[in-house]
């Protein structure tokens, strides 16, 4: 192809993607979330604005947020590792220690020191969430058995009865919601306020007899709670049964064909493509597709940066935040528009609220239906046969964005219901109930709580498989993540696409169990890797155990490793997170990786590895799947002694050219990136936890980055020069490059016949093939990964197995 | 006929081993070597670590000089011995070439004049042509041979007939007749005329036939890799990419863990290279063209010559097989297996007639009479001309006027033939054709046999009914190739009822009867255009356009020359059957190098075992726990098995995997069995036993 040609296609494509680009900026950053705010503040008013805490007519705290505890008669919460003071709203984060750092040790050693220093009597053994920091340095919540081994220090600090103490404590007991989801909990604040009107005398306190929850012994089955079990099959039945017509609607959606929305989004499609110089029914072939898609990227990539430089000058600044530095700002654009979402910024202190409506929610939205749009060219090339065009790229987003914006707008909705702020309001300033010093040694006697258009940002965060979260603590956050209902909604939005793309594929290319084979390779990888993750959490940290801190799962407590993760969550479904947010390419977090046990922070890490296909992104999940599906029909079809053919397209040389560039560029650029940041003084700076923990910092950042995951090893402090831009680079390559060659090896494919299969094909969707599938995905993960890995959480866990903590 | 020839058994070649360890040392040149990337990184690594190993004797090592120089030593026998799989499996191709090339051994050709006008009948004289070497003769030469003559090269019969030995190819001694025009007009270089004599033009320029090509597809330098095999080695050049990233990486992290623990020493790049050459696909690396040169051989061995590797993988892929009914499906011709007498006749009386009738008559159909007389009826053979109750008897030949054979034997009028003929002989002799007759005539037909109306003095006796009689076990064959997916077509030029029937005895998945080249040609089309591969058979100048089309196209040697260069492939023995032989090695070339494919990935996991837990026990020597074998030089040994289990699968790879008709379900299972579950826990198995005979020896 001559340059002019490519000249002539480029700009070809400049009309529409401008003005596509403003157009939906318009719809997805200004109205969206204009109507979503406007409804919330109509039905949820008090949870969109903070979900404050009225006390005696007055503004005692918000019900989600925690607050600090330090006097001896008060209730105290869950440790924080804010600075400059604990339970700082305005910078919410994990300790992101990792779990043999000798400083957790420290820590929770004094922690401890502290209990016992009010309580010298009490022998009993400590909850662990009491010595433990929590994942967002806001938890408002501690364990129901954390709230009972304090009642005797309590009570005797206020001359109450301890019976009078634990009765409110079980008047103040949350439990599970709905009886299903979350662990049963208490809220600190609350707690303390209604203890603070006990002993006023001004209520009395309603004796119910006994408590309603007893420690007894852990009612385990196969290691895990039933009530954790229930939790873990309910959502797996609902991901089923919810894909399956998800899947095909999408699949009508993207067709064109009749649906439900189609009386105002055909017409509205039409419209706006006419507008933008789109002509109906014209299509691309792969070339032009992949021109549409990289000259689409420069307005994305651009807005983000230019935004962020100049929201000093732009509405919606309440904290009058200052032009973002170069580098950062560029990491962040490339970031959001690659559907990464790797923040290396506090958001509470970097970006606007506009920046983040009208710059990250546009990508958020952008990024995922470019993912759609891809995959069903891809889906096109296999459905078609001896064609030689892949669909219309403008077409192909303005119906991805159709689907996701009504499904986000019911997301929104629900997370307002559970306590996430929607608001143009500035932060809300409250009274500390316990003021407490600084590091300074300031009094500080209240919390300045950011609020903002939050929930529809999370909505589609979750939704497209972004990550990028409004605060810096992400689902972690009280305000993110309110609740455990609004938690195992997060984590259903993040799967529900991917999952039904699969659906959707099937349903295009006339065989929906090929589609459902697909799905139950990823479910075959998913299962065991959960299973070996929540194992892990559950376990809890031997190095604590020594000193005294109670981690047996009760029915009191989810116990476990409770560093880095929520009360109200517990460690089985910030596990079950942890392993979707990796899986499905999201990069949300409800718990702080870093903080995992060796084997979990090795399975979320090495579930990134395996190229984001189990479940995967938005669009990109599966066409990084087929890719593996090409391979493994390689391999699978020369040894039934066929050229191998896939859904009928014979797999040759071109093919494999590029399904192996695609595999391989990934795994070359972690590894290469890596080791770059492993023997420069600036890589290395980063580094927050010592011995192999740091090494899987570096590691899982260069992973999250190439993978387009953009989850972290928090720890890591990834703001700094050398981080921005070499994340950056691997970021672009990981999506642009790839999404390039999956559209030429689309190309190629659209153009074969459909050889229909007989006795001497391989069928593609049969038990054996699912098998040999999955074989093939891990067997490329851990041949490329295992010397990486053995040097990270491996040498970590067996060390730690070994006895003792690795040496520093 | 139908006998299924044994494959000649790989060439006994005295030397074959001596000269494939020296040509294994040759191929060592990186000039060479480059061709297999795979192997060219091991190279590369091996010179690495024979740097580091005389670095090591100045003692200034990274490592203890023995253990480097070991490593580097395995490393060294592991290219030799891929070197040795190629030369081997070259060897032996050659030797098969070479036994075929020794027809093209220089002769003397008569080779005419320019100026030579071709006289219809007339035999050139001596001034006509000149004595040259075979070897000068070009394309359109024209050359005459004469009973006696080797015939030079390849060409096509321009004038004359003659009786042509071609065992020195077939190794059938019944000499063939050959004549110009029509379907028996190639001669092939290397056979002797054994009477009469030809014109012949030269079809291929010295060097350009088609076993020159077939020579050169064996020569492993200048192969030319087949589709399937170019689209293998970008998959192993991309996981080699990976473990070369793999390994260099790994120097990056462990220096950082030296630091980051305090404590041990950074990887040695003697370790790495181990490392990476261990997870390099290097069994499948080192064996894929010596599996490649095997296919071509096993074809060789089935006296298959072929112009492109392409056609045999091509092969593997076939779904639809057009099958010739003549020769293919049935016997060669048709035979008699019922008599039926019609008119009060008894059945005694029109066999002994209709053996009468046949006696002198020498096609296979009259032949088959007379053998069913004899079994069915005990009558003996008697003899034309003899003495005796037979005596005087006369034949009368079959005339396309007439269309009528039979015997005279003084009033005695025997006549045999179509219906429709002996109908109106019946009726010239002034007889009525009966009803009865008409019926038996007509179910016959119906049935898809053949009637042959039997008079004597012009009054029918009965009907012979002739019938196609399908080959033994070619039935099972096809429910064969319908388990492995391949659907069989039947063409025949016989009618549709003719042609329904024998395709329902055969057990065929369809037919095209009444076929005409036009109807091949675009029934090939048809299926191709629903993404079939289509193969097929030929020998005729009319089936070169199907040839031509056909995605694997086989033609009999006996063919014409147009029907030759239309097809990529040439059956020596001429066998139709030959075709589903050829797919089943096309098949298991493909399944041969997926198998290894599989085995050399799955090796693998059992290597980082033996090598990670060793490799940084100096800085986390909690590691070792990882090292469930308990191996004591896991490195070495991971090395040296590495090396050998490429000798181990010589074999293999020459043989190709066992193979046997299957669907591909059923297939994929046994072989992931084997060679996946197999190639995960062989290494282990064999790693272990390696690590203890190296303790037994000291190391």
């Amino acid at each position: 192809m001559t340059s002019d040609s490519i000249g002539a296609l480029i700009k070809r494509q400049v009309k529409p993607a401008v003005l596509i680009f403003l157009l939906l900026t318009l719809v997805v950053g200004i109205l969206y979330p204009l109507v979503v705010t406007g409804i919330s503040q109509v039905v949820f008013p008090a949870q969109a604005n903070g979900d404050l805490l009225q006390h005696d007519g007055q503004v005692a705290g918000s019900s989600q947020v925690g607050q600090p505890f330090s006097s001896p008669q008060y209730f105290w919460g869950r440790p924080s590792a804010t600075t400059p003071v604990p339970y700082n709203a305005g910078s919410s984060t994990g300790s992101n220690l990792g779990p043999n750092n000798p400083a957790l040790v420290q820590q929770v050693q004094a922690r401890i020191d502290a209990l016992h220093a009010v309580d010298p009597g009490n022998t009993n053994e400590i909850p662990v969430d009491l010595v433990t920091a929590s994942g967002s340095g806001l938890d408002p919540d501690i364990s129901v058995a954390a709230a009972y081994y304090q009642a005797p220090r309590v009570a005797r600090e206020r001359n109450l009865s301890v019976s009078d103490v634990s009765a409110l404590i079980a008047a103040q007991t949350e439990p599970r919601q709905f009886g299903i989801f979350g662990e049963p909990r208490v809220n600190v604040l609350s707690l303390n306020l209604a203890l603070d009107d006990l002993s006023e005398h001004t209520v009395s306190v309603p004796h119910t007899g006994s408590s309603p929850l007893t420690a007894h012994p852990p009612d385990l089955v196969f290691g895990m709670r039933i009530a954790d079990w229930i939790q873990v099959i309910l959502f797996i039945v609902i991901v089923a049964l919810i894909s399956i017509p998800l899947g095909a609607w999408m699949a009508k959606i993207f067709t064109g064909k009749p649906n439900s929305l189609s009386p105002v989004l055909g017409w509205l499609e039409t419209r706006v493509l006419t507008v933008c110089g789109v002509a109906a029914g014209e299509e691309m072939d792969w070339k032009q597709f992949a021109v549409a898609v990289m000259v689409f990227a420069i307005p994305c990539i651009a807005a983000v940066f230019i935004l962020q430089e100049v929201q000093q000058f732009l509405p919606l600044n309440p904290a009058g935040l200052g032009a973002v530095p170069w580098d950062l700002s560029l990491n962040t654009a490339i970031s959001f528009a690659t559907n990464t979402n790797w923040q290396a910024y506090v958001p509470e202190v970097t970006v606007s609220y506009f920046t983040q409506m009208a710059g990250l929610v546009v990508q958020n939205f952008i990024s995922a239906a470019v993912g759609l749009a891809v995959l069903i060219a891809l889906i096109y090339a296999f459905s078609r046969r001896s064609a030689s065009t892949i669909g219309n790229f403008w077409v192909l987003l303005v119906r991805s964005v159709m689907i996701l914006l009504p499904i986000a707008l019911v997301i929104s909705l629900v997370l307002v219901s559970q306590g996430t702020p929607q608001t143009f309001a500035g932060p809300v300033t409250v009274p500390l109930l316990d003021p407490v010093n600084d590091t300074t040694g300031t009094l500080v006697t209240t919390q300045s709580i950011p609020l903002g258009p939050v929930a529809s940002q999370i909505a589609i965060k979750m939704l497209g498989t972004n990550g990028g979260g409004y605060y810096n603590a992400n689902s972690a956050h009280p305000l993110e993540n309110p609740t455990p209902f609004s938690d195992f909604v997060e984590m259903f939005a993040m799967i529900i696409i991917p999952a039904a793309l699969c659906i959707t594929f099937g349903t295009m290319i006339g065989s929906r169990r090929k589609g459902v084979a697909l799905i139950l390779a990823m479910t075959l990888i998913f299962l065991p890797l959960l299973g070996l993750a929540i194992w892990s959490e559950q376990a809890g940290n031997p190095a604590l155990a020594p000193l005294g801190v109670d981690q047996t799962p009760s029915a009191l407590q989810s116990g476990g490793n409770m560093e880095g993760k929520e009360v109200r969550f517990g460690t089985v479904s910030s596990a079950l997170f942890a392993v979707i947010t990796t899986s499905t390419s999201c990069g949300a977090v409800n718990s702080m990786h870093d903080s995992f046990m060796p084997v979990a922070g090795g399975i979320v890490l090495f579930d990134m590895h395996l190229g984001e296909v189990v479940f995967g992104g938005v669009g990109s999940g599966l066409y990084g799947m087929l890719i593996f599906v090409i391979i493994a029909m390689f391999i699978a079809g020369l040894m039934v002694g066929r050229t191998p053919e896939l859904y009928g397209k014979k797999i040759e040389q071109y093919e494999m050219k590029m399904a192996t560039i695609i595999i391989l560029i990934p795994i070359i650029m972690i590894l290469a990136f890596t080791s770059l940041a492993v023997i420069t003084t600036a890589g290395q700076a980063g580094v927050a936890n010592p011995g192999p923990h740091g090494f899987t910092e570096i590691l899982y950042a260069y992973t999250s980055a190439s993978q387009n995951n953009g989850s972290a090893f928090a720890g890591l402090n990834a703001n700094s020069l050398f981080y921005n831009i070499t994340t950056a680079i691997a970021m672009f390559i990981g999506r642009y490059v790839i999404i390039i060659l999956t559209l030429a090896l689309a190309g190629s494919l659209v153009t074969k016949k459909i050889v229909p299969p007989s006795e001497g094909t391989l069928r593609d969707h049969r038990p054996l093939f699912i098998l040999w599938l999955v074989f093939v995905i891990l067997i490329v993960g851990a041949l490329s990964f295992l010397p990486a890995l053995s040097l990270g959480p491996i040498a970590e866990y067996m060390g730690m197995v070994a006895g003792g903590l690795v040496h520093v | 006929m139908s006998e299924v020839k044994k494959p000649r058994s790989p060439a006994a070649v005295p030397g074959l081993y001596q000269r494939a360890v020296v040509d294994a040392v040759l191929k060592l040149d990186p000039r060479t070597l480059i061709q297999n990337p795979v192997m060219f990184t091991v190279e590369v690594g091996s010179a690495i670590t024979t740097v580091l190993y005389i670095q090591a004797l100045t003692g200034a090592g990274e490592a203890p000089a023995g253990f480097i120089g070991a490593i580097s030593a395995w490393l060294w026998f592991t290219v030799l011995f891929a070197n040795f799989a190629e030369a081997l499996a070259e060897g032996r191709g050659k030797a098969q070439a070479e036994s075929l090339r020794k027809m093209r051994q220089d002769t003397t050709a008569k080779r005419l004049k320019e100026k030579y006008r071709i006289v219809k009948g007339c035999e050139p004289a001596e001034s006509d042509f000149t004595l040259v070497s075979s070897s000068v003769l070009k394309k359109s030469d024209l050359f005459y041979v004469r009973a006696g003559d080797a015939i030079p090269v390849d060409g096509e019969i321009l004038e004359g007939i003659a009786s042509v030995n071609e065992s020195a190819i077939t190794g059938e001694s019944a000499p063939v007749i050959r004549e110009a025009g029509g379907d028996r007009s190639a001669v092939t270089g290397g056979t002797i005329i054994l009477s009469d004599w030809l014109i012949v033009r030269v079809s291929a320029n010295p060097g350009e036939g088609f076993l020159d090509h077939m020579i050169s597809l064996i020569e492993g330098a200048k192969r030319q890799k087949t589709p399937n095999e170019i689209a293998l080695n970008i998959l192993l050049l991309g996981l080699t990419s990976i473990f070369i990233v793999v390994a260099a990486a790994l120097y990056a992290f462990s220096a950082y863990s030296v630091q980051a623990a305090g404590a041990g020493t950074t990887i040695t790049v003697t370790v790495l290279v181990a490392l990476f050459v261990c997870l390099a696909p290097t069994t499948i690396g080192g064996l894929l063209s010596a599996i490649g040169i095997a296919g071509m051989d096993r074809l060789i061995q089935r006296n298959v010559i072929t112009t492109s590797g392409r056609a045999i993988e091509a092969a593997g892929d076939v779904d639809v097989l057009l099958l010739d009914k003549t020769g293919t499906i049935t016997l060669g011709n048709r035979q008699a297996v019922e008599f039926i007498p019609v008119d009060g006749t008894s059945i005694e009386d029109l066999a002994g007639v209709a053996q009468l009738a046949s006696l002198a008559d020498e096609t296979p159909e009259g032949r088959s009479i007379v053998v069913l007389a004899k079994e069915k009826y005990e009558l003996r053979g008697r003899t034309v001309g003899a003495s005796g109750p037979d005596a005087g008897m006369q034949f009368v030949p079959f005339s396309s006027q007439t269309r009528m054979s039979g015997v005279d034997q003084g009033d005695l009028h025997i006549r045999k033939g179509a219906a429709d003929a002996l109908f109106k002989y019946i009726q010239s002799s002034g007889n009525t054709v009966s009803d009865q007759l008409k019926e038996t005539v007509d179910t016959i037909s119906r049935a898809g046999g053949t009637p042959l109306v039997v008079a004597q003095n012009g009054e029918a006796l009965g009907v012979i009914h002739l019938k196609d009689i399908v080959k033994g076990g070619i039935k099972e064959r096809f429910i064969q190739l319908r388990k492995m997916g391949i659907k069989t077509v039947m063409i025949t030029g016989d009618n549709r009822l003719t042609a329904a029937t024998i395709a329902a005895e055969a057990g065929v998945d369809d037919f095209l009867a009444e076929a005409t080249p036009e109807s091949k040609l675009k029934l090939i089309r048809e299926y191709q255009q629903g993404g079939r591969m289509v193969a097929m058979t030929g020998d005729g100048t009319n089936d070169a356009p199907a040839l031509a089309q056909a995605d694997v196209a086989v033609a009999m040697n006996t063919g014409t020359q147009p029907a030759r260069e239309a097809a990529n492939m040439i059956d020596l023995d001429s066998n139709p059957t030959k075709l589903i032989e050829i797919v089943e090695i096309g098949k298991q070339l493909l399944m041969t190098r997926g198998a290894l494919t599989t085995f050399s990935i799955a090796n693998d996991i059992a290597k980082y075992f033996a090598i990670i837990p060793v490799a940084f026990a100096s800085t986390y020597p909690s590691l070792t726990a990882l090292n469930i074998l308990g191996l004591h030089n896991g490195i070495l040994a991971a090395v040296i098995f590495n090396a050998i289990i490429i000798v181990a699968l010589i074999p293999l790879a020459l043989r190709g995997v066992k193979y046997r008709a299957m669907s591909a379900e059923e297939a994929l299972r046994n072989n992931v069995l084997i060679y996946g579950v197999g190639g995960i826990i062989a290494p282990f198995i064999g790693i272990k036993i390696i690590d203890m005979l190296l303790i037994f020896l000291g190391v």
